[in-house]
């Protein structure tokens, strides 16, 4: 590895992957791939799934360098997440994930406290959450919260401004609320 | 900070107030600490941020990078495709349900069969050989040539 390129920038290494550097190519996946694997795992729930995600957004990237327009002025991080999200977005269509098995619900029956702190259940229960949202507040919480990007660059991702992005959040996490407490409760209410 | 005001910070930003932007700071943790609503708000937040953790998540393969950087090797950039990863590809591009596939192919079958049903009812316009040589003969002797 070119000691060199270990200080260049995102973008210019893209600038050199655009005359045909693989060295370029390959420092930029060492630095980024795990950080795209996270976002595209939150949303695709699947290890394997998200690593292929990453793997043909990156590849898109090598096929076609030229899709980064640097005159753009956009950083290169937040370009590919958009890539990555919209691959992510394309997967789920094609799969329609399945969220739950039948047998677990916000149910009118109270779930009993062995249920309740079955680890595995409780994530069951936050991901059929968390893919109940609409799309925008999920990628919202999941660039927010889970990632921890700024609300800026969360809100450039995702096309929108910032004033927005903190509605999207608000939303979501209040209807994450709601519904949480209602699988808590239980039958109790 | 007025109540309404501090619960949107507290869902956009968290419970931490020491970390809320720098134009908020104060004033919210002012509010914080004289008001025993909003501490229990805060708690109730931290409660269901921490419930926001616990969900699922896998590490990464470790040779995840090493296995994209060897997937774009030079030599593997211009492999040929086979014309069905290609046609794959194309339907991918255009994320095509299958109704609509089925409705296109269905439409360039029934296309091709109009196609050939009208090509093979239209007479050929092939000329016999006789009546080749006596338009022939009219063009020569229109242009003056004899026979």
């Amino acid at each position: 590895m070119d000691v060199k390129l270990l200080h260049l920038d995102d973008e210019s290494l893209i600038c050199r992957i655009q005359e045909g550097s693989h060295e370029a190519f390959a420092e930029l996946v060492d630095r980024h791939s795990n950080r795209f694997y996270r976002i595209a795992y939150r949303l695709v729930s699947s290890k394997n799934d998200a690593e292929d995600i990453v793997q043909e957004a990156f590849l898109k990237l090598w096929d076609r360098p030229n899709l980064w327009d640097p005159g753009k002025r956009a950083k290169f991080t937040t370009w590919f997440y958009r890539v990555v999200i919209n691959l992510c977005l394309d997967h789920r269509k094609k799969k329609k994930l399945i969220n739950l098995p039948e047998n677990i619900e916000f149910a009118d029956e109270n779930p009993g406290p062995d249920v309740l702190f079955d680890v595995h259940h409780k994530q069951a229960v936050l991901e059929r959450l968390l893919n109940d949202l609409p799309e925008r507040q999920q990628l919202a919480v999941n660039l927010c919260f889970y990632e921890g990007l700024s609300n800026i660059e969360a809100a450039q991702i995702i096309g929108v401004k910032v004033k927005a992005l903190q509605s999207l959040i608000m939303r979501a996490k209040t209807t994450l609320k709601y519904n949480a407490q209602r699988y808590l409760d239980g039958g109790s209410r | 900070m007025n109540i309404e005001r501090f619960k949107e910070n507290l869902l956009v930003y968290g419970p931490d107030v020491r970390n809320w932007p720098k134009d908020m700071r104060s004033s919210g943790l002012e509010a914080l600490d004289s008001s025993p609503e909003l501490q229990k708000l805060v708690r109730d937040e931290e409660r269901f941020e921490g419930f926001l953790k616990t969900r699922k998540y896998e590490e990464p393969s470790r040779n995840l990078a090493r296995r994209i950087v060897t997937a774009a090797l030079p030599g593997k950039k211009k492999a040929q495709r086979h014309l069905g990863e290609f046609l794959s590809e194309i339907f991918r591009e255009f994320s095509l349900s299958r109704r609509a596939l089925t409705a296109i192919s269905v439409s360039l079958i029934f296309t091709l069969i109009i196609g050939f049903t009208i090509g093979f009812s239209i007479p050929s316009g092939y000329a016999s050989a006789e009546h080749y040589e006596t338009h022939l003969e009219d063009f020569l002797i229109y242009e003056g040539d004899v026979l």
